[in-house]
C-alpha cells in the first residue's frame, strides 16, 4: 500500500520537497564557495595592496619593474588605469595603489602632450615614440620611462578625444597629436620615408608603382600638413621626415 | 669650392658644435609650409645666436657671412640662400634678437649688416654694472675702450664688445641713473662715470 502511495498525488509533494532540499543544499554550497572566494579575494587584495605599497617607489622609478607589474595586473584581468576614471570616488584600484601608478601615467601623458605641442610646427603633429622618449629621458633627475610607458600613457588620453593616438608605420610607433587622419597614400608614403629618411616622386613611383600625378599629389599633401620638409637643393626634390633629425 | 671660415676661426681652439638640425638637408631650403617655416625660423635664430655667442661675433655682414660654415654645410653640400638668410635676420630683428645697421652695404635699399644680440643691451648693462661693483670701480671714470679692452675686463663676457652694443648698454645704465657720460672740453665723449647699483 505504502509503496503505491508514491505514485499518487502526494508524490508531487515528495518530489518538490526533494528538489527543495537539493536546492537548499546547492545554495549552501554556493554560499560557502562565495564566502571562500570572498576570503581568497580579500587575501589577494591585501597581498596586492601590500605589494603595490611596498614597491610603489620601484613601480614609479624602474621601467622594467613597472612593466612587469602592469603585465601582472593585466594577466589577472585588471587594468590599473582603465578603472581609475570609472567612478568619482576613486576606483578600487586607485585606492589600492594609493594613486601612485595612476599619477605616474597621467603625469607622463601631460609631459607627452607638452612635447607634441611644442614640436607640432616642426613635425606636423607626427612624432616617433622613440624621439619623445629621448626628450623625456634627457631631463635629468627623473626616473627613466620606457617606450611601453609612453604608449600606455598616450592610450589613457583616448577618452579625451583630442586626436592623440598611436599610429604604427613601418614597424615603428608614432604619436599622432593632430585630429586629422592620415590618408592611406600618406601613411604608405610616410612609411617609405623610414628607409632612407626621405622620399621623392621617383622613389614613390618606382617602388610603389604609382602614377607620377599620384606621387606629386601625396607629396604636396604631406608638405601642406607639415609632415615632411622639402629639400630643393637636389634633383629630383627630396621630401624628408623630421623624425630623421638626429 | 671656396673654403668657408668664420672671422674668429683662427682664435678658436675647438670649433662650434653644430646641432643635429644642421645636418638635415631641408634645413637649408626655405620651407613652403607656413607652420614649418615658423619652426625653421626659430631653429635658425637659435643656431645663429648660439654660433655668434660661441665665436663672440657681434655683427653679421650678410655678404661675407653667407660664406661662413654657419650657412654652408660642406658635409652634405647644402647652403642657405642669401634672401632666405635675410628673411631670417629680419625675423630676428622683429623679435629683438638683432638690429639692422643703417646705410650698410652698397645697396642702400637692402640691409646688409646687423648687430646680433646674443645678449640684449639690458643684460649687458647688468653684467657691466655687476663688474663695476665687484671690481671696486664705483665712481671711477672709464673710457669705452677700457671697458671693452682694459686689463680688468680680460676674462669678462663683454671682452671686446662691439662699441655700438656697449653704447646701448651704457644708455640703459644712464637711464637707470647708474652711469653718466663725461665729455671733454671740446664736447667729445671722453668716458663714462659709474655710480654703482645702490
Amino acid at each position: 500500500m505504502s509503496m503505491r502511495r508514491g505514485v499518487g498525488l502526494a508524490a508531487f509533494d515528495n518530489h518538490e520537497r526533494t528538489a527543495q532540499q537539493y536546492s537548499d543544499l546547492g545554495s549552501t554550497i554556493l554560499q560557502t564557495h562565495i564566502s571562500e572566494l570572498t576570503d581568497q579575494l580579500l587575501t589577494f587584495q591585501a597581498a596586492l595592496k601590500r605589494f603595490a605599497q611596498s614597491h610603489a617607489d620601484e613601480i614609479r622609478s624602474d621601467p622594467v619593474f613597472r612593466s612587469e607589474f602592469v603585465k601582472m595586473c593585466s594577466a589577472i584581468g585588471v587594468d590599473p588605469l582603465a578603472s581609475s576614471s570609472a567612478n568619482k570616488k576613486g576606483s578600487f584600484w586607485a585606492e589600492l595603489l594609493g594613486s601612485d601608478v595612476n599619477d605616474f601615467f597621467f603625469e607622463l601623458a601631460v609631459r607627452i602632450i607638452e612635447i607634441c605641442r611644442r614640436t607640432r610646427d616642426e613635425n606636423g603633429g607626427l612624432m616617433l615614440v622613440d624621439d619623445v622618449k629621448a626628450r623625456i629621458n634627457s631631463v635629468k633627475g627623473r626616473p627613466p620611462v620606457s617606450q611601453e610607458d609612453i604608449v600606455r600613457a598616450v592610450n589613457t588620453l583616448a577618452p579625451l578625444g583630442h586626436g592623440f593616438g598611436i599610429v604604427r608605420l613601418a614597424h615603428k610607433d608614432f604619436i599622432r597629436s593632430v585630429p586629422q587622419e592620415l590618408s592611406r597614400d600618406q601613411a604608405v608614403a610616410i612609411e617609405a620615408t623610414q628607409a632612407l629618411g626621405y622620399i621623392s616622386v621617383e622613389i614613390l613611383r618606382d617602388n610603389l608603382g604609382w602614377e607620377t600625378a599620384r606621387c606629386i599629389a601625396v607629396l604636396d599633401d604631406l608638405v601642406a600638413s607639415g609632415l615632411v620638409w622639402v629639400d630643393e637643393q637636389v634633383r629630383p626634390k627630396e621630401y624628408w621626415t623630421p623624425s630623421w633629425i638626429r | 669650392m671656396a673654403t668657408f671660415k668664420s672671422p674668429t676661426a683662427t682664435s678658436q681652439s675647438a670649433s662650434f658644435p653644430f646641432p643635429s638640425i644642421y645636418s638635415f638637408p631641408p634645413f637649408f631650403t626655405r620651407q613652403p609650409n607656413g607652420q614649418t617655416w615658423t619652426s625653421q625660423l626659430s631653429l635658425w635664430s637659435s643656431l645663429i645666436l648660439a654660433y655668434c655667442r660661441y665665436n663672440r661675433i657681434w655683427r653679421i655682414d650678410l655678404n661675407t657671412a653667407i660664406g661662413w660654415d654657419l650657412f654652408n654645410n660642406k658635409d652634405i653640400n647644402r647652403s642657405l640662400k642669401l634672401e632666405t638668410c635675410r628673411e631670417i635676420l629680419d625675423s630676428m630683428v622683429k623679435k629683438g634678437d638683432a638690429e639692422w645697421l643703417p646705410g650698410s652695404g652698397t645697396n642702400a635699399a637692402k640691409n646688409a649688416s646687423a648687430i646680433i644680440y646674443w645678449r640684449r643691451p639690458e643684460e649687458w648693462a647688468n653684467i657691466i654694472a655687476d663688474w663695476i661693483d665687484s671690481t671696486g670701480q664705483k665712481n671711477a671714470i672709464l673710457t669705452l675702450y677700457e671697458i671693452a679692452e682694459g686689463d680688468l675686463s680680460l676674462s669678462q663676457d663683454f671682452r671686446g664688445i662691439d662699441s655700438t652694443i656697449l653704447r646701448k648698454a651704457l644708455d640703459v645704465l644712464i637711464r637707470r641713473g647708474q652711469a653718466q657720460i663725461m665729455k671733454s672740453a671740446d664736447g667729445e665723449e671722453a668716458g663714462v662715470k659709474f655710480f654703482g647699483t645702490q
